[in-house]
């Protein structure tokens, strides 16, 4: 039930930050913040995505990296090409993943690339 | 049978326009719906608690952070600040669409508020600065329209998650939908030079920063991350 609350808090929070400018829509934020709040997003975001793709699952291993790596750049090249069509990155993007994993794990199997 | 068919109403374009724009995007978000519900169910979290982060934050990254922190014992401030941290982008998206939404009701407006996900957000701001001349009553249609498809579909796929979280097969590996939707969230954000240098700053010191506990790495990257790009921007501005 604390785990509720916690959660609980977070929405509240979340929807504060929501709110915030939405309510009062003749205001602009304060300068200093207004002047912040372009970079939170890709700061944030790309904190978030990046040790996933290097590190995903927390140590950097060539059989996990590689992959990932190739992955998130098909979805990057896919989203730019396409129109930024976002199922056809998110899946195409997996796809390669998933092939790009199988194909490290079967050169493993041949004793093949580095480990 | 077309002779006694009522007039075209007014209203059916933009709703229609708003589920043909918010259909797609429940597609790509599939994936990262079911494996964030699979990772709900696995923590010891009663399901239905760690499941109601769904309806409470109506947003995955947070939902993730939270429920993974949770379940690694982390306290409950360090797991809200987290949490808070990860939506602080939420304070951006209010900021950008305020502007559009002054013509709406109060209540519309609070009510909004709780529906500002990122694919509400990336989908309204973009039919609000397009060549369109919506007028305020269309951009609430296409507001809650969006938000509407949107909501439910983010409860169904990971609640459809939680349930099937044993059953899925396991070669059906999903783990790089999180990353890989966050990726595509990032992307249409990179508009400058000083958005590009705050998401390389952001990324480069969450990996260096990445064997701190509990999440600390990526405060750490996104304080240094917004900290470089108000410095270039303001530089440049």
């Amino acid at each position: 039930m604390a785990e509720l609350l916690t959660l609980a808090v977070i929405g509240l929070g979340t929807y504060a930050l929501r709110a915030a400018f939405l309510v009062m829509a003749h205001r602009a934020p304060p300068a200093r913040a207004a002047r912040l709040l372009p970079y939170v997003g890709p700061a944030v975001l790309a904190a978030i995505v990046v040790p996933a793709f290097v590190a995903p699952h927390g140590t950097i291993a060539f059989a996990e990296t590689a992959p990932a790596l190739l992955a998130a750049a098909a979805a990057w090249l896919a989203w730019r090409h396409l129109k930024r069509n976002l199922p056809i990155a998110l899946f195409g993007g997996l796809a390669v993943w998933w092939i790009a994993s199988w194909a490290v794990s079967a050169a493993r199997g041949l004793g093949l690339g580095p480990s | 049978m077309t002779a006694l068919s009522p007039p075209p109403v007014l209203a059916e374009p933009v709703i229609g326009r708003a589920v043909r724009d918010a259909l797609p995007v429940v597609l790509a978000y599939a994936p990262f719906g079911l494996a964030l519900g699979a990772t709900l169910s696995a923590t010891h979290l009663p399901s239905w608690i760690a499941w109601s982060s769904s309806p409470l934050l109506f947003g995955g990254a947070a939902q993730l952070l939270a429920v993974q922190m949770l379940d690694a014992g982390a306290g409950a401030v360090l797991v809200v600040l987290g949490a808070l941290v990860v939506n602080a982008r939420m304070l951006l998206y209010s900021a950008a669409l305020a502007p559009h939404t002054a013509g709406w009701r109060a209540r519309w407006r609070w009510l909004g508020a709780y529906l500002l996900a990122d694919p509400v957000y990336a989908l309204a701001i973009t039919r609000f600065t397009g060549a369109h001349t919506d007028g305020p009553r269309e951009r609430l249609r296409y507001f809650f329209t969006v938000g509407l498809v949107l909501w439910p579909a983010w409860l169904g796929l990971t609640g459809a998650g939680v349930l099937l979280g044993g059953v899925l097969p396991t070669s059906l590996r999903l783990d790089l939908a999180a990353p890989l939707t966050f990726l595509l969230l990032l992307l249409p954000m990179l508009t400058s030079r000083p958005a590009y240098a705050a998401a390389v700053t952001g990324g480069t010191v969450a990996v260096a920063a990445s064997g701190l506990p509990l999440g600390l790495g990526l405060l750490a990257g996104a304080a240094a991350g917004i900290a470089v790009g108000g410095w270039l921007g303001g530089r440049d501005g």
